[in-house]
């Protein structure tokens, strides 16, 4: 059926979609199913942010590292609710025969989906408020948790948004909405399992690629560069490509190509421009990643590049501020580097590689990455005379005696070249054990979000029930 | 807007179906539908399973597209798919209900999607809950309600816009004989009080003779009959009368009935119905001398001494015609 006018506002001038809206609002919310699985996430978040912090205070992760993994979580949720509520939008709304009583009403096609969409979005900003006091006490002061606000909240949008609508496609060509679950966690799961796959599974350029090209992995390797590695958006900025792509095309299918099929039937429209629409949108998304693939490999070739044309090696001296330090396991060292190019040459640009060892067992190397969120720094290359200075941040993982120290690596000028590193001397890093019950101070939030928010899901509950009669 | 031939051509006309078609690849579910309703009538659709009464509902109700044909509800044509479903109200076979609403906000809520603000809707919602017999469970969660309580608030549903055409499909399906009667009761008042056109789709053939004014019967996707009740049921005479006599007396009672002013054939049941009769009548409902055949009948076994057991008038006429007509029509 097509023509007609359509029924946009409803009386007292609230827009048909708004009420649809407000109805799906209030079967997710006061029907307890969206408080209920937020509380399921905050349990687990309160469990994780918990052991986190607990890892912190043996300094195995930094703060930065655990925002950024709380963060990660946060979005990981998000979008698995909203795969949830969209995939039932449609097909659980036919399983229950609910649909049928809506498309007999005036309200356009396009205002219903409007309004179940908004509805399915909803308990994205709420999860990711519920994350917002974990990754603040998580953070433990640093810089990190406005920038991990920021980005997390636009890159969860992101894909908050577009997963949903993924979700409410998927719904709308199933009758049921088992049949729409399997499919949208299937896709959400096809997506999500690369993330968690070791870094050394994903290197290389199609490694590279791959992570590019899928929109829940680009975004955390964006955010882990930008939070935890210190890197700039300058440098980043390619990875937000995907995401931003995949938004716009999962809304564009969901409002142009899926509108006209909502139907009662979960028939596929078999109408020509459907399918041309569905085809021109197909054709924008691979043309567009075409277009934007060669970006992180030209970013990448260009890095290598730039190393290449340093010139050869000069002579090195790497100092360090401190020989010898006690600490107890939880508590940062901050020392300084400075490294000076003796020679009449410009030096190559350097690597700056640290290195912890293990005394008390026969000098076996501790992996820094577990103590350190600065592995490695790059430093320009330097003038004749010239030096610089890096900062470093240790992290007192466990008691020991340990050896740091850093070495200075030459970019070498090219394939079949070689460079000579420079070390510097050690630091002597004695580490006497301690442990608490409540590390970070984040036992009231690992125990009071949970309870707060099933105090709030018994309210809501005993309001409910005040508001109806009970009858048999 | 409406459809300039309709207001001086269908003032009363609430509904017109002109030759609708629909099909499936190779399979035509509805052939060549064409009736038409009044306001204020109640209209019985007919037909055995597969017959294509939910395809025609579902067409003339916008939820579906028929491959030819059009349609007018209220004055508006088939290709104004919103507008027609501002004028009609539908409770469908096995519609669905939100277990965790109140049946107020229930069809508070359809009545803002209708256009209503938010307390005019609440205040219709409560004017249909009271009509239909439900203001006493307004409150209360829907998934409290029985069966039906939930047919009567899909019917507070499909009057919360004060529709030109009601569809019920199978409104008293799995309901209680009491139950039955009060959802009849119910569709009198939507006719009556309401003044829609009401098309009502039902197996219950008894319960159409008794409530409808007007019937269509489908079969195989066509119409095969439609007219008036009276008059769909006058075309074909199938009265009866079935008498129950010891076995023994079945031949004197034969005997005694032949003759009989009004009767016309007189048959003895075998098999476990052994010891009935079925005397047919010829549409005569008093003989010459006033006398009611049924009395002639009852008279003519007493003077021959014949022992009655049981006597019992024929079955829902409609009912004969529906299985003359539809027979073998199921495809």
């Amino acid at each position: 059926m097509s023509g007609g006018a359509e029924f946009t506002r409803s009386g007292g001038g609230a827009p048909t979609w708004w009420v649809v809206m407000l109805k799906e609002l209030h079967e997710l919310w006061v029907g307890g199913r969206a408080l209920t699985l937020l509380l399921i996430y905050t349990v687990l978040l309160g469990i994780m942010s918990w052991v986190l912090s607990s890892n912190s205070e043996l300094s195995l992760i930094p703060p930065k590292e655990m925002v950024f993994e709380t963060l990660k979580g946060a979005i990981a949720v998000g979008v698995f609710i909203g795969v949830i509520i969209g995939a039932d939008s449609v097909s659980g709304e036919r399983e229950r025969a609910t649909l049928e009583g809506l498309l007999l009403t005036p309200t356009s096609r396009r205002q219903i989906i409007v309004g179940k969409f908004f509805a399915a979005i909803s308990p994205w900003p709420a999860a990711f408020s519920v994350a917002l006091p974990y990754m603040w006490v998580l953070s433990q002061g640093d810089e990190v948790l406005g920038q991990a606000a920021r980005w997390g909240l636009l890159f969860g949008t992101l894909l908050a948004v577009a997963f949903t609508a993924t979700g409410m496609l998927v719904s709308y060509w199933c009758t049921s909405n088992r049949t729409s679950l399997f499919v949208g966690l299937g896709i959400y799961v096809f997506f999500l399992i690369p993330t968690q796959l070791p870094g050394q599974a994903q290197t290389g350029r199609p490694g590279r690629f791959l992570q590019w090209v899928n929109p829940m992995q680009a975004p955390d390797f964006f955010l882990e560069k930008l939070l935890v590695n210190n890197r700039t958006f300058a440098e980043l900025w390619h990875w937000t490509i995907t995401p931003a792509v995949f938004f716009a095309f999962s809304l564009m299918l969901l409002f142009l190509y899926a509108r006209p099929g909502l139907q009662l039937t979960a028939a596929r429209p078999g109408l020509p421009w459907a399918k041309r629409r569905l085809a021109t949108t197909g054709i924008f998304l691979v043309g567009a990643l075409a277009a934007l693939a060669p970006i992180p490999l030209r970013a990448l070739q260009m890095g290598q590049e730039g190393g290449g044309m340093m010139s050869q090696a000069a002579p090195l001296v790497l100092g360090i501020d401190q020989t010898t330090v006690t600490l107890r396991a939880g508590e940062p060292l901050f020392f300084e580097t400075t490294v000076t190019n003796n020679s009449s040459q410009p030096s190559a640009d350097l690597i700056l590689a640290m290195n912890i060892i293990n005394l008390d067992a026969m000098g076996d190397i501790v992996d820094p990455e577990d103590w350190s969120p600065q592995r490695t720094q790059y430093q320009a290359g330097l003038a004749p005379g010239a030096s610089a200075s890096n900062s470093w941040r240790v992290n007192a993982i466990v008691d020991g005696d340990f050896m740091i120290y850093l070495v200075a690596i030459p970019q070498p000028a090219g394939e079949g070249a070689t460079s000579h590193p420079a070390a510097s001397p050690g630091i002597h890093l004695t580490v006497t054990p301690f442990t608490r019950l409540n590390p970070g101070g984040v036992l009231p939030f690992a125990i009071g979000g949970p309870v707060l928010l099933l105090l709030a899901l018994i309210y809501v509950y005993r309001r409910r029930r005040r508001g109806i009669d009970e009858g048999g | 807007m409406r459809t300039s031939e309709t207001p001086s051509a269908h003032r009363d006309t609430v509904l017109v179906a002109d030759n609708l078609h629909k099909s499936y690849g190779p399979r035509a579910a509805v052939r060549g539908l064409s009736f038409s309703l009044k306001a204020g009538s109640i209209l019985g659709f007919l037909g055995p399973n597969g017959a294509g009464k939910t395809t025609s509902i579902r067409i003339l109700t916008t939820i579906i597209e028929p491959t030819s044909g059009r349609f007018l509800v209220d004055g508006y044509g088939s290709d104004q798919p919103q507008r027609i479903r501002s004028r009609i109200g539908v409770l469908p076979e096995s519609l669905g209900f939100p277990g965790n609403m109140t049946g107020i906000e229930f069809v508070t809520y359809f009545g803002r999607l209708y256009g209503l603000g938010s307390a005019a809707a609440r205040k219709k919602a409560q004017d249909m809950m009271e009509a239909v017999g439900l203001a006493k469970r307004g409150r209360s969660l829907i998934r409290s309600y029985s069966r039906g309580m939930r047919q009567r608030l899909g019917i507070a549903r499909a009057l919360i816009n004060d529709p030109a055409v009601v569809f019920l499909d199978e409104p008293t399906l799995g309901l209680d004989p009491k139950g039955q009667q009060e959802l009849q009761e119910l569709v009198r008042w939507i006719a009556r009080e309401a003044n829609a056109g009401v098309v009502l789709c039902s197996h219950q053939l008894a319960e159409v003779e008794a409530v409808c004014d007007e019937v269509v019967i489908l079969s195989a996707g066509q119409v095969v009959v439609q007219g008036a009740v009276s008059e769909v049921i006058g075309g074909k005479d199938q009265d009866f009368v079935r008498v129950q006599v010891p076995e023994a007396a079945v031949a004197d009672a034969e005997r005694a009935l032949q003759g009989v002013a009004g009767v016309s054939a007189v048959k003895a049941m075998e098999g476990y119905q052994k010891g009935h009769l079925r005397v047919e009548l010829n549409g005569m409902r008093f003989s010459v001398d006033g006398q009611h055949v049924n009395n002639n009948i009852l008279s003519a076994l007493i003077r021959s001494k014949v022992p009655v057991l049981g006597m019992q008038a024929g079955g829902s006429r409609l009912q004969e015609v529906f299985l003359e007509i539809t027979q073998g029509g199921i495809q």
